[in-house]
């Protein structure tokens, strides 16, 4: 654990825990204790970071193993600000539990930032499963029936991984003595014969695909992101997912040393794994009705190129990766709340029965055309890049034929989500549309702030850059 | 600022401003135009009497684009100049010209992009001026008059020229290869000889761009449409004056100045003027429009210049050249009197015309000089360029080309003497009793060319020694030996012809029951003849409406199916495949848990199998 980054899981928790008592009898306290919280890490972060005599510097004040950290602490505080900001509007008066909603966000952040900041097999473990409880709790919030399915089948679904991952833990300890990563890396880094290390790092990988829902272990996601309160579907694809699976795996990919070839049947695996869900998702989200169920296919597929970058573990791969794991909490997150935005306003996510919703939610239309073509990777957006950065480092590799595919793909990207745009904004307006006026404009501050991120970051990106090519070299090496 | 720069300039800046100007302001517009047009001539003959130093733009450091005044290029813009001066003058009261601001836009224009190509020495940079003259070739028909068939001809015009224009880009850019610069005084330092296959086709392309402009035949067919759907002004401009111009111009730097040309190109230029003479005057005999009648001759006469340049000897070119600004003046003068007699008395048709000789005497009188110029009757500008054309001729040794010639000044002067008679003498319809004369401000420029073609007439070593020589000696031609009228063989010919002239129009007025404007018929419906002409007036011969009839549709169908293909390969194809697969996805996902749990334990034992290395 790094003791400098304690205070960004602490002050969660304690939040966490004061609310329900503060807010038993004034539940709007709930709301801004929840998301003062948010935004004073998110402050202290921009400031540790962004400061202008860091940035000059070249950030060589920050110590090298925080860099990393830092960035997805950074990610984390941004989601869970942009999903607690836009609930306190979206919430209507009488929802039950507003206290304890906003309790287990603040908890899922402490555990993500626990994860994170975690130095050892052990940690990460327990925080991943605080993780996964707080999610199971947060996907039922509005206590309908579509909710507590999902969250069964997260939970059902998702229960082997725990198990394999604790299993893999106890093979490591064995082999190694140790659970610190720095250890496993010395290991990979030997000359000792790697094979019951990467055997157990293995199963710990295979743990965490399951809870990135990589194909074929996604089956729960649809389903949990569809049925889920709709700001925390935001929460859970934007962030809570890609911190608990994909964080962990591209983690350990640079662990097991993918791009040295002493882990290449794990790596080639987690590789063909990747383009599996690259292209399984994709295809799926063609055929989809509902906005959210798409847009949970359109997640897997995406978790797929990072996925993919994490198997490759080149340098370079990496920092796509990383870049992409940080884009996606972007646009991602603006498509969720959008997708919020529509259910609260038309009172329905079915786009059959939307249709021409550009002319009532001129707002809520232009950011998720901005985040469908952030996602899609079409320039000068900050999707273009992370995806470039994956592509080429896949050709630089050799695997031509995975970039093709790759590149593909992103083309399908595009398809569905012109197909999303033009049944649910564009055309003619539908009867549901007729009486869908654009929501306030605080649930629109998240989504805007978020487009104005995605823009930002594609245009600085040469700036980007170099803080992304840093965190991925001190990482790997 | 460089002197050479204003014939460009000036009218283009000038085009520009007058689409500044209200349309409903009268006269600022017409004054303006003429004012630039007269300027530019002023200029251009300033440049023509002290030649300017060459003004050199460099483009990437090597390639110069250089605006060069030599002998030719000064005669010829002075040509263009002096055109434009006389059309923007005729056009001040001439209603019958369409919008007047765009008429004096694209006038302007045309002048502007003439004087550049003119004297454009690099020829990338002369097309460059070439090819913006046939955007205004396009836009002068089109807004001539405001209905379909004015905007069809122009799109013929377009396309005819825009195709030829193509080949002139390719032929350009095969010279500048093989020459190795694009330069065409430094090509004329080192002439390019038809030794080897790619030259040969070089030269062959700029040819064919260059007669195309002159309007030659078989590239002349929208002149005779655009006589009809477009307006006399016009006519009198780019066609009569400009593209005769410009096309032999160029005809005559390929032919002469860019290569030197062995026998059989001479043979094949010289046969493409005798058979467009031929063909051209053919069918302006039996024409029964004033402004048809004239662009048919407009064609025919280009076959005395190419003729006269593709004997390729002194004599000839010289009879080329010269025949070019004689036939520039006459035709446009012939063209302004059509437009004054369409202005008063309502129409061209000829059987509806007559007598109007006392009615319009001025115009009239113009008219007899410039038909008279036109037949080659001595002692006027038309008999000795042509004179000097069938020397040309003959002196090859191929008499073939010099009775086809003569020939075609036989139908000529059989034509006009149609023409003449029909509109100016005879009777006057009933309805034309009130006709008067046109306005002076049609007149003076009428007044001025007709005086021209007196002077170089009468005068005709004024022009030979002042205009032609010099610009030969520019394309180091020899001197040659040219005399004004004597009495030699050649005139002789001249009077016979003039006399089997009248002598068939007599026998025309005799079938046709003394009616001038059916003294053609005999002609026209004789044996043979007849079926042959109902076949032109059908459109049987004219290579661009087969192409739209046949080529066009077919190549059309051939892309379009072709286009149905991509389509389907690019879209239907790949939407077809995706929601296929799509499809089979989403069924699996179904909702069922049992599925799905089997789905991740089957899928993790695999997993865990390959981890532990089974392969």
């Amino acid at each position: 654990m790094d003791k400098g980054l304690l205070a960004y899981l602490l002050i969660p928790l304690l939040s966490a825990v004061i609310i329900p008592f503060a807010a038993r009898n004034r539940p709007r306290l709930a709301d801004i204790l929840a998301n003062v919280t948010l935004l004073a890490g998110l402050v202290n972060i921009a400031w540790m970071v962004l400061r202008p005599s860091v940035v000059a510097d070249g950030f060589a004040d920050i110590p090298g193993d925080m860099l990393f950290p830092l960035l997805l602490v950074g990610a984390i505080y941004l989601v869970a600000l942009c999903v607690t900001f836009f609930s306190a509007w979206f919430m209507e008066e009488g929802q039950p539990n507003r206290a304890a909603y906003y309790s287990l966000i603040l908890a899922s952040v402490s555990a993500m930032t626990g994860v994170v900041t975690t130095t050892d097999f052990f940690t990460l473990y327990v925080f991943i499963e605080v993780l996964a409880v707080t999610s199971f709790a947060l996907i039922t919030t509005d206590d309908s029936r579509g909710g507590i399915e999902g969250a069964l089948k997260y939970f059902f679904l998702t229960f082997p991984a725990s198990a394999l991952i604790i299993a893999g833990i106890s093979i490591l300890l064995i082999v190694l003595g140790d659970l610190q990563f720095e250890t496993l890396r010395i290991f990979m880094a030997s000359d000792v014969p790697p094979g019951p290390a990467v055997f157990a790092a293995a199963l710990i990988m295979l743990g965490f695909l399951i809870k990135a829902g990589v194909v074929p272990f996604h089956a729960w996601t649809p389903d949990a992101y569809q049925g889920a309160y709709a700001p925390v579907s935001a929460h859970l694809a934007g962030i809570v997912t890609k911190i608990s699976g994909v964080y962990a795996i591209v983690k350990l990919g640079t662990l097991l040393r993918f791009f040295d070839g002493r882990a290449s049947a794990l790596s080639e695996m987690v590789m063909f794994l990747g383009l599996l869900s690259i292209a399984v998702g994709a295809l799926a989200a063609l055929r989809q009705k509902d906005f959210k169920r798409m847009l949970a296919f359109s997640s897997i597929s995406q978790v797929g190129y990072i996925v993919l970058a994490a198997g490759l573990g080149t340098p370079l791969a990496v920092i796509g990766a990383v870049f992409h794991l940080f884009n996606h909490a972007t646009f991602k997150t603006v498509l969720f709340l959008n997708s919020a935005s529509v259910e609260k306003s038309a009172g329905t996510t079915d786009m059959e029965k939307l249709g021409g919703l550009e002319h009532s939610m001129p707002w809520t239309s232009w950011t998720s055309v901005i985040a469908l073509l952030s996602t899609a990777g079409v320039p000068p957006l900050s999707g273009f890049w992370s995806k470039l950065l994956i592509i080429l480092a896949l050709w630089e590799a050799g695997l031509r034929g995975y970039a093709g595919l790759a590149l593909l793909f992103s083309i399908v990207t595009l398809a569905y989500f012109m197909v999303m745009q033009r049944k649910i904004f564009f055309g003619r307006k539908s009867q549901a549309a007729e009486s869908a006026p654009e929501v306030s404009a605080p649930l629109l501050a998240p989504a805007v702030l978020m487009s104005a991120v995605i823009v930002a970051l594609g245009l600085l990106f040469p700036y980007f850059y170099t803080y992304v090519k840093m965190v991925a070299e001190r990482i790997i090496l | 600022m460089n002197l050479i720069l204003i014939p460009i300039v000036l009218p283009i800046a000038a085009a520009l401003a007058l689409l500044l100007i209200c349309e409903k302001t009268k006269y600022i517009k017409e004054l303006l135009a003429a004012g630039a047009a007269i300027v530019s001539l002023l200029a251009a003959a300033n440049i023509f009497l002290q030649p300017p130093a060459d003004l050199t733009l460099r483009w990437f450091g090597s390639a110069a684009f250089t605006l060069h005044a030599d002998n030719l290029s000064a005669f010829l813009l002075l040509a263009v100049s002096l055109f434009s001066a006389a059309i923007s003058v005729y056009s001040f009261s001439n209603p019958a010209k369409g919008p007047a601001k765009w008429f004096f836009f694209n006038l302007l224009m045309t002048q502007g992009f003439a004087a550049g190509a003119a004297l454009a020495d690099n020829m990338v940079a002369m097309l460059f001026f070439w090819e913006g003259l046939l955007v205004f070739l396009y836009t002068f028909i089109a807004l001539s008059q405001n209905n379909h068939a004015a905007r069809r001809t122009a799109m013929k015009a377009f396309l005819i020229n825009g195709v030829t224009d193509l080949c002139l880009l390719v032929g350009i850019t095969i010279t500048a290869y093989i020459a190795g610069t694009a330069s065409m005084s430094e090509i004329a330092r080192n002439k390019l000889t038809l030794e080897y296959g790619w030259a040969v086709f070089a030269y062959v392309l700029l040819m064919i761009g260059a007669v195309s402009k002159a309007g030659a035949f078989p590239f002349h067919t929208w002149i005779p449409d655009a006589a009809t759907d477009s307006s006399a002004t016009f006519m009198a401009y780019v066609p009569a004056a400009i593209d005769k111009l410009l096309g032999i111009y160029f005809l005559a730097r390929a032919s002469v100045y860019l290569f030197a040309l062995n026998q059989t190109m001479s043979l094949v230029l010289m046969t493409l003027g005798a058979v467009t003479i031929l063909v051209a005057v053919m069918m302006a005999f039996v024409q029964k429009d004033y402004k048809r009648l004239l662009s048919y001759h407009a064609v025919s006469q280009t076959g005395y210049m190419i003729l006269g340049i593709g004997t390729l000897n002194p004599i000839g070119i010289a009879g080329g050249l010269f025949h070019m600004i004689n036939h520039a003046t006459y035709k446009s003068c012939l063209f302004m009197t059509s437009g004054a007699v369409e202005r008063q008395a309502g129409t061209t048709d000829l059987s509806k015309l007559g007598g109007l000789f006392r009615a319009m005497p001025v115009t009239g009188l113009c008219f007899v000089i410039a038909a008279a110029a036109i037949s080659g009757i001595a002692p006027l500008n038309g008999f000795f360029s042509k004179e000097l054309v069938y020397k040309g001729a003959l002196d090859t040794g191929y008499t073939v080309f010099f009775i086809a010639a003569e020939i075609g000044s036989f139908l000529t002067l059989a034509s006009f003497l149609k023409l003449g008679h029909s509109v100016y003498f005879g009777d006057r319809p009933e309805n034309l009793k009130e006709t008067k004369e046109a306005p002076f401000s049609m007149l003076l420029p009428m007044l001025t060319l007709a005086g021209i073609c007196l002077a170089f007439g009468f005068g005709a070593e004024l022009p030979l020694n002042w205009l032609i020589v010099p610009s030969l000696a520019g394309m180091s031609i020899p001197n040659p030996t040219m005399s004004g009228f004597h009495l030699d063989k050649l005139y002789f010919v001249s009077v016979i012809v003039i006399l089997a002239a009248v002598i068939n129009h007599l026998i025309g007025l005799a079938a046709g029951g003394g009616k001038a404007d059916k003294a053609s018929d005999h002609i026209h419906y004789a044996p043979v003849l007849k079926e042959t002409y109902a076949l032109a007036e059908r459109r049987a011969f004219d290579i661009y409406e087969l192409g739209m009839d046949k080529a066009v549709p077919f190549v059309s169908r051939l892309l379009f199916k072709a286009d149905r293909f991509f389509d389907w390969a690019i879209d239907a194809l790949p939407s077809g495949v995706a929601g296929f697969l799509g499809g089979s996805v989403n069924r699996f996902h179904n909702g069922s848990y049992p599925l799905y749990m089997a789905l991740t334990l089957i899928g993790a034992v695999v997993y865990i199998l390959l981890a532990g290395g089974l392969k």
